[in-house]
């Protein structure tokens, strides 16, 4: 951070607002959670509640990194190194679609109501 | 000498040294995190329903304590806030102010620890499961520690040459009972024990006498094979049999033990009790049932139903049930599709509260109500998770038998793939909150020096330490919705 147009005035206002919002957010986040109205999707938690979750979880990560972690405006190196940092992240997280890619198991979920004679036999 | 670009950035990147190396060790924490959610994903996405321990609902885990992971988000990102008026404060050059902020980002460090403890520790001690011999599942609490067999002894053997043997450690009453030698090595015969610390000396000595007796036998045996004879074979007798002045009481912990029977203890150590069982039966407040591995045909006439043995429990979760049901139907009739069979077999329609009335006649067999009625008020705000609604009180204590348990726990790590990863996820992160706590709390009070001398350094390090922090914050942001909402 260079002093030389280092404002502190702004900087704790932005500080200040930031802190407020995220205080909101997770307000949000367990009113969503725990006021059985705002179930979206199917009664019950299930895809639609955690792409909900983590969206408000993601929109209160960015901006703890972006004003809290000054990424809104940080040097060219970190964006660089951050770069890579992202794409192996992102690996990790694509790789988790190999737990719903089962063709085996694909077929008996295909045949219907016989989950509960297999859950059965096993 | 002086180290460049400890203050100054370089000119080509614009950073200082500490800017670059601590963004370089946070992509590497992204990394360890990222591989530990990667985890999470797997081990969530790869249960089938019906068929693997299933996948519990954070909300019904944690109970009250998704408030307390609510506040302690909020505790950490007061914090997060802290950091960032510290570091200003030294831009300001404001000493009392940044050290005021930094106290209060330790403070909140110490909140955050102190939540979680509570939190660990109701998992750890607080909660239990039981998973009965066809997989229906009670959630609640063990009374007593009687997962533990109560059995009463009046007679031990074991070999001497064994380490001290476990079932002293088991021995519930104060007092040691007198034990007497019965049988076993000539020297011992008639030895009399009467404290712990005397079977200890006992123990040890009779130990170094049979080994001494095996190394002699050795040597004879050694002798005479040189000597061109054919050798008898080394036999030493070690085994002893202790009888008690009075019977004595015993709670064994069933994970020590090979068998038990109504007459004897067998330990994993080689030790035998022998005398009478007195209970077999676990002591369970019953919170919630959970049917999710039982098929839907066969949960009427569940195991669960004749060890709770409360027609008003049964019909109580059915009534759920079917009000679940009619609402998933409801929903689904309403976008022209069926019920999924995941939908069916789910925690939604198949996990329920569950409220074991105290019959008036058998009220003061129920030893536990007032520690029932404070654990009860836990279930007060599972809005979603469990369904408490009007049923506010002690729960009857239930006698499990043994033999229809396939397997019981606490809320620890071994109770499934969720506490797994809960546990490993959540006590990384507090270790983080620790370290980092622990390097503010240094700027905080050896930072004055610095201060005075460079404050732009001060600042700088306040800056990178800060860094630190917002990524743990980071970290919470996520495992909160994902641990105890989801």
């Amino acid at each position: 951070m260079s002093d030389a147009h280092f404002d502190a005035a702004k900087t704790k206002k932005s500080f200040f607002a930031v802190g407020i919002a995220l205080f909101v957010f997770t307000v949000v986040t367990v009113v969503v959670g725990l006021v059985p109205m705002f179930d979206i999707g199917a009664p019950g938690p299930d895809a639609a509640d955690v792409i909900l979750g983590l969206g408000i979880a993601g929109t209160k990560a960015s901006l703890v990194a972006l004003v809290f972690m000054h990424l809104n405006h940080e040097k060219g190196a970190i964006y660089k190194l951050l770069f890579f940092t992202t794409i192996m992240f992102a690996c990790l997280m694509v790789a988790t679609i190999f737990a719903e890619m089962d063709p085996i198991q694909e077929q008996f979920d295909t045949l219907s109501t016989t989950s509960g004679v297999v859950s059965e036999v096993r | 000498m002086q180290i460049p670009h400890e203050v100054i950035p370089r000119r080509d990147t614009g950073l200082y040294n500490a800017k670059i190396g601590i963004w370089i060790f946070l992509a590497s924490e992204v990394m360890l995190f990222g591989g530990l959610f990667s985890a999470y994903a797997f081990l969530r996405l790869g249960v089938q329903t019906g068929v693997d321990n299933p996948w519990p609902w954070g909300l019904s885990v944690h109970k009250n304590f998704v408030w307390l992971g609510a506040i302690n988000t909020l505790v950490l990102i007061a914090s997060s806030v802290g950091v960032v008026f510290a570091w200003v404060a030294v831009k300001e050059r404001n000493w009392k102010r940044y050290q005021r902020y930094m106290y209060f980002v330790v403070a909140c460090a110490l909140t955050f620890m102190a939540i979680k403890s509570v939190e660990y520790y109701s998992k750890l001690v607080k909660h239990h499961g039981i998973k009965l011999v066809d997989n229906s599942v009670m959630e609640g609490t063990i009374i007593d520690r009687s997962d533990r067999i109560e059995f009463q002894g009046d007679k031990i053997s074991f070999s001497l040459q064994g380490a001290l043997p476990w079932v002293f450690k088991d021995f519930t009453s104060g007092e040691f009972p007198l034990l007497t030698v019965e049988s076993g090595p000539a020297e011992l015969v008639g030895d009399k024990i009467a404290s712990a610390a005397a079977f200890k000396a006992w123990h040890s000595s009779g130990r170094a006498m049979v080994m001494q007796k095996l190394v002699d036998e050795r040597r004879r045996y050694r002798a005479e094979r040189d000597a061109g004879a054919t050798p008898k074979p080394v036999s030493v007798s070690s085994s002893v049999t202790l009888v008690a002045a009075a019977p004595f009481k015993v709670n064994a912990d069933f994970r020590r033990l090979v068998m038990h029977n109504a007459t004897t203890l067998n330990y994993r150590d080689g030790v035998k009790v022998e005398g009478k069982l007195v209970t077999d039966a676990v002591r369970f407040q019953v919170h919630e049932v959970d049917m999710q591995l039982v098929l839907p045909t066969k949960q009427r006439s569940s195991v669960v139903w004749d060890v709770i043995g409360s027609a008003e429990a049964k019909q109580h979760f059915f009534d759920k049930q079917s009000e679940k049901y009619a609402e998933l139907k409801e929903y689904y009739d309403k976008r022209g599709g069926i019920i999924p069979d995941k939908q069916l077999r789910g925690r939604f329609l198949n996990v329920q509260y569950v409220h074991v009335p105290i019959d008036e006649k058998s009220g003061a067999e129920n030893k536990s109500a007032q520690h029932d009625a404070v654990h009860t008020s836990d279930m007060l705000l599972t809005a979603g998770g469990g369904d408490s609604e009007g049923h506010v009180g002690p729960s009857k204590t239930i006698l499990v038998p043994r033999d229809k348990i396939k397997f019981m726990s606490n809320h620890g790590p071994r109770y499934g793939n969720y506490y797994g990863i809960y546990f490993t996820i959540t006590a990384l992160h507090g270790l983080h909150v620790i370290f980092g706590a622990v390097v503010l709390l240094f700027f905080t009070i050896f930072g004055k020096k610095m201060f005075l001398e460079n404050p732009d350094h001060l600042a700088n390090r306040v800056e990178v330490g800060g860094l630190f922090w917002h990524f743990v914050d980071l970290v919470w942001i996520f495992l909160f919705p994902l641990m105890y909402l989801l």
